[in-house]
């Protein structure tokens, strides 16, 4: 598929979505411009309703041009080593995507690796594996906070990545134990008669012939790393990042800024599929797969 | 202290079992198969009560496994009325609705190459997005009770479908689909009897991830208000009142609920792709 | 200049080293609700008494008692019935002073729901925080005699966010509100105070004691910790009072300590000017008659009580009797 012949539907239907959009925010902030109303004892028509919804300090929901104007204000207003700017917030929630982005990747290629060494890893571990993801994260978040500072880390950058590491390592674990597994017996019988100890075999087959499938693995470990990041900073009362700036949006009845960070969290979440897909395809091609 | 030294004995002692097991013939059988990490998971148990008592770590921020258990038993009645508000009302509504819907919007796309070139990379996108943020705006639209859990589910589990719906629809091969064509197949008839059963693999994969998200999705909404009921308030309650075993009694539940749930897709996905290559033994 | 550096360098580390680390973990967020402890590290008065001070803020999955229990923090800012309910369940926390004199919390009814009294509620869907603030809500029911486990008759609950969307969005007749926060994002929100009926705690009777300083007992036992806690007393109870005298410039320092860059300075000045309300007059020893108030308003509970026995040692007024000696 080539990129003019995708830029055109995408932007009909993000048209399309903004036209919606702009429909709901009337239809949805009219109410409370009528109750208003009523409580004043006056009446109002429609003409004068609806330029009342587009510019509302606490709408139910913001028109895009407001969300807009909040985001290139968090974005571009001011320094962005300041605490108001979102840049410096994405950067908080960017610093503990990737640790607990690195936290996966380094657990699930290890356990992948005992796994395809060891049997009985195989047999007891890879179905709580499983069972792990399951259980819903965010469960057990206030558990990985306390039991943490209970271990006397500081700080709640740790409990964060772990957070962001529970949700990012199985995808690279289920990837890898596939690709890791997938030389053929006579790849495998090939290396054994030239002679390979485990490691060689390890080393010069099974590692390279599993690449493919971790690289296609990041992508979806790097955004379960980041929804991650944000549940932690959400409900655990962590003080910086993205998540937590949506908890004060909420809190003080701000939905401007909960949408802004809302929307930076997309953008953040955006960049970071386009450098992981990057890194894919460069090492692709080193490897000799067309891209 | 011997409770610990005691729990870490039963703890190498079962492992060895397991290895020898998973080196014997009883590994090959069913019997082996559930065996073994049966066993992984009762000495996790057996070293985390252990750990407890030998280090005397304090009920308010650990409980040991018994004790939660001994919790479960008591409160029964109270797990079950927080696992139906949340699962039944919140999670497994939002969950058909969200796949229902993402079925006729895929369906509804299918037929114009257009709308699905413009909507495949968005709904990659958005797939990819943390989407739980949207949970404190939905439960001030909906309102505290289920009805805004169900709605963040259903956004939650909405993409991810769609996404994998779509690409499943385009997975049969073009041979099969001319050869379809060949027969006077119509579109209904090529549909039904090609396109959705090859499409069944994507379909399932992308239910499997929308169960585990169906669950996070009600729960964390449940953080932003609700009744005085539902398994995200009586964790974010109890942890307030250091209701330690409470809340680990309605993990286990959590997770015993998303594991069920998971198993249950896929024993159907077994009985409705039993021709895929991944099913074979 | 590099002599100059090393001894710069060393005399940090003497300080640093000489100075007694004291971490205190909010209840909330980093608000004026908090304000005096933020005004005394901003001004040094911690620093004066040789005090390094940690200010950790809370948040809506933090529970104080539990960092408290974890060896996380030495000391805590609660509300009593919480710090009384974690002591019967075998956290032994005990209040060393109350620099909140009154209780700050209310429920905030539309009149347009027919509510102007407490025997209006039945049947009605009332706005409570949980997470450990409930306590007061419960017994203030409970003496009202209504059920609030949805049964006819009694109040359906709802556990609110941490916002007054309910009210708004007209899901509950009324939410709780605390007159230094919430109350004034209803105002906000454009609904005007003759719209609105407020039952203040204070007013009712029921009224239990809000933000005060908590340590663990077996702490409490050591001379150093507790000369140590002096100090820390003495040095936040002047931050308090600066703040009360100087709401605008405490706001200030509130703000400049909110890590999230979201807060805003009219809503912060508001509600510094409203909490020097409830603070004004207490020096920071516990009035004990309020406190057993506290105890029998939380005995009173009916059928489910908070708490099932009247604490012993659950206050202590030695180290406010040294820190307001000097």
């Amino acid at each position: 598929m080539n990129a003019r012949a995708t830029v055109l539907p995408v932007l009909t239907v993000l048209g399309m979505i903004l036209a919606l959009w702009y429909a709901a925010a009337v239809w949805m902030n009219a109410t409370w411009v009528f109750d208003q109303a009523e409580r004043a004892g006056a009446t109002v028509t429609w003409a004068e309703v609806i330029p009342q919804t587009m510019s509302q300090d606490r709408p139910l929901l913001p028109p895009p041009h407001q969300v807009a104007a909040e985001l290139w204000q968090g974005l571009f207003g001011q320094a962005i080593t300041s605490k108001r700017s979102l840049v410096y917030h994405a950067y908080v929630t960017f610093k503990g995507t990737m640790m607990g982005f690195g936290l996966g990747i380094a657990f699930g290629v290890l356990l992948a690796m005992a796994i395809i060494r060891f049997r009985v890893m195989d047999m007891s571990v890879m179905p709580w594996a499983i069972i792990s993801q399951t259980i819903p994260i965010v469960a057990l978040a206030p558990m990985i906070i306390t039991l943490s500072s209970q271990l006397g880390l500081q700080g709640r950058d740790l409990p964060k990545a772990i957070i962001a590491a529970y949700l990012s390592f199985f995808p690279v674990l289920v990837s890898m134990v596939k690709g890791l597994r997938s030389p053929d017996q006579m790849q495998l019988d090939l290396l054994r008669t030239y002679g390979a100890g485990e490691a060689a075999t390890f080393l010069k087959l099974r590692l390279p012939a599993s690449m493919p499938y971790f690289f296609a693995s990041l992508k979806v470990a790097v955004a379960a790393s980041l929804v991650g990041t944000i549940v932690g900073e959400l409900p655990t009362g962590a003080i910086e990042g993205l998540g937590a700036r949506m908890l004060i949006g909420s809190q003080f009845g701000e939905p401007l800024i909960m949408w802004a960070s809302l929307f930076a969290a997309a953008i953040l979440a955006g960049l970071l599929i386009l450098v992981v897909g990057f890194l894919e395809r460069a090492a692709r091609k080193r490897m000799g797969v067309p891209a | 202290m011997t409770a610990l030294w005691l729990a870490v004995g039963v703890w190498l002692a079962a492992w060895a079992l397991n290895v020898w097991l998973a080196g014997s013939r009883v590994s090959t059988t069913g019997l082996g198969r559930a065996l073994v990490p049966l066993i992984f998971g009762a000495t996790v148990l057996v070293l985390w009560e252990g750990l407890v008592r030998g280090l005397g770590v304090s009920p308010v921020i650990l409980p040991a496994p018994s004790v939660i258990a001994a919790k479960i038993a008591v409160e029964l009645p109270v797990l079950w009325q927080d696992f139906a508000q949340t699962i039944l009302k919140g999670a497994i509504p939002g969950f058909l609705i969200g796949a229902g819907a993402a079925f006729l919007v895929a369906i509804a796309i299918d037929r114009s190459p257009f709308l699905q070139r413009g909507l495949l990379p968005i709904g990659n996108f958005v797939a990819a997005l943390p989407i739980v943020g949207l949970a404190p705006i939905l439960v001030m639209w909906f309102g505290f009770d289920w009805q805004s859990k169900a709605a963040v589910v259903v956004v939650m589990v909405f993409f991810p479908m769609l996404v994998n719906i779509v690409a499943g629809l385009q997975a049969s091969e073009r041979m099969q689909r001319d050869l379809m064509a060949t027969w006077g197949a119509s579109y209904g008839q090529s549909l039904l009897k090609l396109r959705l059963p090859a499409a069944m693999p994507f379909i399932f994969n992308g239910l499997k991830i929308a169960s585990t998200l169906a669950l996070i999705g009600a729960i964390v909404a449940e953080f932003f208000g609700s009744p005085i009921y539902g398994m995200g308030f009586r964790i974010s309650t109890e942890v307030g009142r250091l209701g330690l075993d409470m809340v680990w009694a309605t993990i286990a539940v959590a997770a015993l609920a998303g594991s069920v749930f998971y198993g249950l897709i896929t024993l159907i996905e077994r009985w409705v792709t039993f021709w895929h290559p991944s099913q074979r033994h | 200049m590099k002599k100059l550096m090393t001894a710069a360098f060393v005399a940090a580390m003497a300080t640093s080293a000489s100075a007694e680390d004291v971490k205190l973990q909010l209840k909330w967020v980093t608000q004026a609700q908090f304000a005096g402890y933020y005004v005394a590290q901003a001004k040094g008065f911690y620093e004066e008494e040789g005090l390094n001070v940690t200010i950790l803020p809370g948040g809506p999955d933090i529970a104080p008692t539990q960092v408290i229990a974890g060896g996380g923090a030495d000391v805590m800012v609660d509300w009593m019935p919480a710090a009384l309910a974690a002591r019967e369940k075998g956290l032994p926390l005990v209040n060393i002073a109350q620099p909140f004199a009154s209780s700050g919390m209310m429920l905030t009814c539309l009149k347009e729901t027919g509510i102007t009294s407490p025997a209006d509620f039945a049947d009605k869907t009332l706005g409570v925080w949980f997470f450990g603030n409930e306590y007061p809500f419960l017994s203030w029911m409970s003496q009202l005699g209504l059920a609030t486990d949805g049964s006819p008759g009694g109040v359906t609950v709802l556990k609110q966010g941490f916002n007054v969307d309910p009210l708004l969005q007209k899901q509950a007749a009324c939410i709780s509100t605390m007159t230094y926060n919430e109350y004034w994002q209803v105002i906000d929100a454009g609904i005007t105070e003759d719209q609105l009926m407020t039952f203040k705690y204070e007013e009712q009777g029921v009224a239990t004691l809000e933000d005060g300083l908590y340590v663990l007992e077996d702490r409490l036992a050591d001379p150093a910790f507790q000369e140590t806690m002096v100090k820390f007393v003495r040095a936040s109870m002047k931050g308090w009072k600066y703040a009360e005298a100087n709401p605008d410039e405490a706001a200030m320092i509130v703000l400049e300590n909110d890590q999230t860059g979201a807060q805003t300075e009219t809503h912060q000045k508001r509600m510094m000017g409203e909490v020097a309300k409830l603070t004004a007059g207490s020096t920071g020893a516990l009035d004990v008659a309020a406190a057993e108030r506290t105890v029998a308003s939380l005995l009173s509970g009916g059928s489910d009580p908070v708490i099932t026995k009247a604490p012993e040692g659950a206050w202590t007024s030695v180290i406010t009797d040294a820190a307001l000696a000097q």
